[in-house]
């Protein structure tokens, strides 16, 4: 028993009980369990495993932390509408909103935050992590921190681009087969199906290994792949705009296909579309990420985290964690978009107009 | 109403009740007082707003979302609910209390029968078994007059009519011989002649039972065939409250007067013009279908400018049908519309600008009418521009002038979004937006029927008064007859696709009628708290359900 053990059970009971005393039944309960999960966890793994706990829950308070002081900041800074919102987003929004700045800052100014080039060799293969590389070397002796910066501009700005033409096909496409109807809906429909019928794998490295694996043809092999899920959602959404009276008033009212689109069909139909904005930019980023892993993707030397994690893998069998830090990186960009989407599609779900 | 034991069932005392809006609790209900006895049936009404459902659920105890109980004390047989925990409050919804809510169609499960719908609770409570229940269901069914009693409880909710299905809720609230049910405006959502069945239903069993019932209505006709005592709401105030005679011939506040009045309003007859006037619009031997379904069959009327032609039925007689047809949304299969003696193409595809212009149309429902996310100004003035090619200045003081029309003042609404205005001021919209395109006939598509009594005869007077001033041809679709006795100048009566009669609203008002008109004339809900009573006794309380069916 040593002064740690002692201070951990003493502030978790300590806690417990200020809980209790200012009748907050959660934080009691969730102190309390925590303090008696910590006797038997104590008891079976020893001190380690308390300490584990605790940099655990630290690193938890520091994101909580961050989240909520982020959110204040974004409150004062930000402008009218959005700071209203802000006001009363959950943390866990900020927190995305927080991460997906941050990689943001790195992406846009890369050459500035990383201290090496992207395809620089530094040092020998796989040195260890030191003063001068935060992360260790990769494969080649090419800094890991410096790629992972770089990454960030490449993986995901890809992404950004594939996702954005991807919606603009497939939303453009979605609000006219709903509009139009008949035969052309139909069509859409069928068309969509078939390239729906095809894993979006098998698909991608098929169109990839006709057309080559230039940037530009990846993008639009990976818009092509993802539009059909956007041009279904669309088409459900707007399909329920459709059959409103303001929408009748307007054909009555002789109005063309491309105002109604425009002005009528669209404004009701953003809040769904952002969400799954979000949500298809994961899928994309995830896409690309996987392809870059077969050799498909973004091609050596650019850095690109799927490919970081395919050169590096290697490493996991002598129990380095090199090759986790660009799959965390593409995992908590993940959860930290999702995070917002999930706050969007609550906020579109009619709980705020 | 006599003779019945007279304790205390429910008492109210300075209710309180708060709603969360813009991120702060507003008082939505102001300290009212409610006592009810044994065996009464209290009707409470006031527009919407006023709080009737509010304080109808927090009889129960119950508040909903985004609404909480502030202070006060709801005392149901010597039990105080407001202080009493969550468990005992369930306990005694649905066994000792019961709530009927307006849209049975909405409140039913439809992935269940109605019968296992029926013995949920009595089972829930163990107070009888399952098949008893169910003998009890059947039982009640008769009572109700619902037809094939011992059959209809096997049906889904989708597989009877829907007053039927409001019988059945009501059988439900009963399954648990509740001492006090809460009625939610039941008939709201149905036909004239539906609503008389489910009136006279529900009055006799709460009679038979002995039960309490609040009654929750905007209705007053109907309120004063149900109620014993009726209360007056205004903006979670009470305005007051006496038994029903006294209240229907002598009300003492000015609020209540009003909302009297409502049903007195009534402009002077127009006749045809002489001579060889051309009517704004003839429709002429009309049929049309959808699908293979005939939903019109040989219809034909003539509007005239600065006239109104009411057109009525039931929900199902193919008004809004006709409305469709005009305007070109559902081409006929056979016959023609004339609009000015000329004849229009079948389609609104294939309309002119110019002939789209001259009818216009106003829906029943502001809320989908309107584009929620696009400004007042551009609502309005969208048709202004885009008829009439209006831009900046022109445009602005066009849309000014449309909403002065309505009397809503421009700087206050001229950039707001819809869903900031009530129920009365979207439809103020509605019609602003169908004059911005300067029209000569409109088609008034119910538009009363979802607005409070006093709030839709502001629009009935604006609808009245537009056409005096613009000489605007109407053709008005509604199902209730005091709007038509306000406003119509002639009346056509529309049944299962065909015309019925048609006809001088005076003559129409008239006997001898057709037996289809005279049985929706009848079934009009009248002031007189014994109408319902005379009226089953004159067509025999088994001829309810038969006479629907003339």
């Amino acid at each position: 028993m040593n002064y740690f053990v002692i201070g951990y059970y003493a502030l978790l009971i300590g806690a417990s009980c200020t809980a209790a005393h200012f009748q907050s039944r959660k934080a009691f309960l969730l102190l309390f369990s925590l303090t008696l999960v910590s006797f038997i966890v104590g008891i079976v793994g020893g001190e380690s495993a308390l300490w584990t706990i605790t940099v655990f829950a630290g690193v938890i308070a520091l994101c909580v932390g961050t989240s909520f002081a982020f959110r204040e900041f974004l409150v004062i800074v930000g402008w009218g509408e959005f700071s209203k919102a802000m006001k009363t987003a959950p943390l866990t929004a900020s927190f995305g909103l927080f991460i997906i700045g941050t990689y943001a800052i790195a992406g846009v100014f890369s050459p500035i935050i990383a201290p090496y080039g992207e395809a620089e060799i530094i040092t020998s293969a796989f040195a260890p992590a030191d003063e001068n590389l935060l992360l260790g070397a990769d494969q080649l002796g090419r800094d890991m921190f410096s790629r992972l910066v770089y990454g960030a501009r490449n993986t995901v700005g890809l992404a950004l681009v594939a996702t954005i033409l991807a919606f603009l096909m497939g939303a453009i496409g979605g609000l006219v087969a709903a509009t139009t109807g008949g035969w052309l809906d139909q069509f859409m429909g069928r068309v969509v199906d078939v390239i729906m019928s095809v894993p979006s794998l098998i698909f991608a490295l098929l169109l990839l290994s006709i057309f080559g694996t230039g940037v530009t043809v990846l993008i639009i092999v990976i818009a092509i792949i993802y539009s059909p899920r956007v041009f279904r959602l669309t088409r459900a959404v707007a399909g329920n705009v459709v059959v409103m009276d303001f929408i009748e008033a307007a054909r009555l009212r002789g109005e063309g296909m491309w105002y109604l689109v425009r002005r009528e069909i669209l404004p009701n139909s953003t809040a769904p579309l952002i969400a799954e904005f979000g949500l298809e930019f994961c899928f994309v980023f995830l896409l690309v990420a996987g392809l870059s892993f077969l050799g498909l993707g973004i091609q050596p030397p650019t850095a690109d985290w799927g490919s970081m994690v395919r050169e590096n893998a290697t490493l996991i069998s002598f129990g380095e964690i090199t090759p986790l830090f660009p799959a965390g990186a593409i995992a908590l960009l993940t959860v930290a978009v999702n995070f917002v989407v999930d706050w969007m599609l609550f906020r579109s779900s009619g709980l705020k107009g | 109403m006599t003779g019945k034991k007279k304790d205390v069932l429910l008492d109210i005392k300075d209710l309180r009740i708060e709603g969360y809006s813009d991120e702060k609790w507003i008082e939505i209900v102001h300290g009212v007082d409610l006592t009810l006895h044994r065996g009464e049936v209290m009707g409470l009404i006031g527009e919407s707003g006023a709080g009737k459902s509010t304080i109808g659920l927090a009889a129960m105890g119950f508040a909903r979302d985004g609404c909480r109980i502030s202070g006060g004390s709801i005392e149901f047989d010597g039990m105080e609910l407001t202080t009493t925990s969550e468990a005992d409050r369930r306990a005694l919804r649905g066994a000792r209390i019961a709530y009927v809510a307006q849209s049975a169609a909405a409140s039913f499960n439809p992935a269940h029968k109605l019968i296992d719908q029926h013995t949920e609770a009595p089972v829930h409570y163990r107070m009888r078994k399952r098949l008893e229940s169910q003998e009890d269901a059947m039982e009640l069914y008769e009572r109700l007059r619902l037809p094939n009693p011992r059959d209809i409880g096997f049906r889904y909710p989708h597989q009877v009519s829907g007053g039927q299905l409001q019988r059945a809720m009501t059988a439900m609230a009963m399954a648990c011989r509740p001492d006090l049910i809460i009625f939610d405006e039941p008939t709201t959502a149905l036909d004239v002649t539906t609503q008389i069945e489910v009136l006279a239903a529900i009055r006799d069993i709460v009679d038979q039972f002995n039960t309490a019932a609040i009654y929750i209505t905007h209705d007053l006709a109907v309120v004063a065939q149900m109620a014993d005592v009726i209360k007056v709401l205004l903006k979670g105030d009470e305005v007051e409250e006496a038994d029903t005679e006294t209240m229907l011939k002598s009300p003492k506040e000015d609020y209540t007067k009003s909302l009297w009045a409502v049903r007195s309003f009534q402009r002077e007859q127009k006749s045809r013009p002489t001579g060889d006037a051309v009517p704004v619009v003839s429709v002429q031997e009309i049929d049309a279908s959808y699908g293979p379904t005939k939903v019109l069959d040989n219809v034909s009327f003539d509007v005239y400018a600065g006239m109104t032609v009411a057109v009525v039925g039931e929900s199902g007689s193919g008004k809004s049908t006709t409305a469709r047809v005009i305007t070109g949304l559902l081409p006929p299969d056979k016959g023609k519309i004339l609009m000015n003696g000329e004849e229009m193409p079948p389609s609104y595809k294939q309309r002119s600008k110019e002939e789209l212009r001259k009818a216009q149309m106003i829906y029943q429902m502001a809320d989908t009418a309107l584009n929620p996310k696009v400004r007042i100004c551009d609502i309005i003035g969208r048709p202004a521009q885009f008829y009439g090619g209006l831009k900046g200045g022109a445009l602005k003081s066009r849309v000014d002038e449309l909403l002065d029309l309505i009397e809503l003042e421009p700087s206050q609404y001229y950039s707001r979004f819809p869903p900031e205005l009530s129920g009365g001021q979207k439809q103020r919209i509605g019609i602003a937006r169908a004059l911005a395109a300067d029209p000569t006939f409109i088609i008034c598509d119910e538009v009363t029927s979802a607005l409070d009594q006093l709030v839709a005869e502001g629009i009935l007077k604006l609808l009245d008064r537009l056409q005096k001033e613009l000489n605007l041809a109407y053709m008005f679709i509604t199902h209730d007859l005091a709007t038509v006795r306000s406003i119509a100048d002639e009346v056509v009566v529309m049944k299962q696709g065909k015309v019925v009669e048609q006809g001088p609203k005076d003559v129409m008002f008239t006997p001898p009628h057709h037996p289809y008109t005279d049985l929706l004339l009848s079934s009009v809900p009248e002031m007189d708290p014994n109408w319902l009573t005379t009226l089953l006794e004159e067509r025999g309380v088994d001829n309810v359900g038969e006479a629907a069916d003339v």
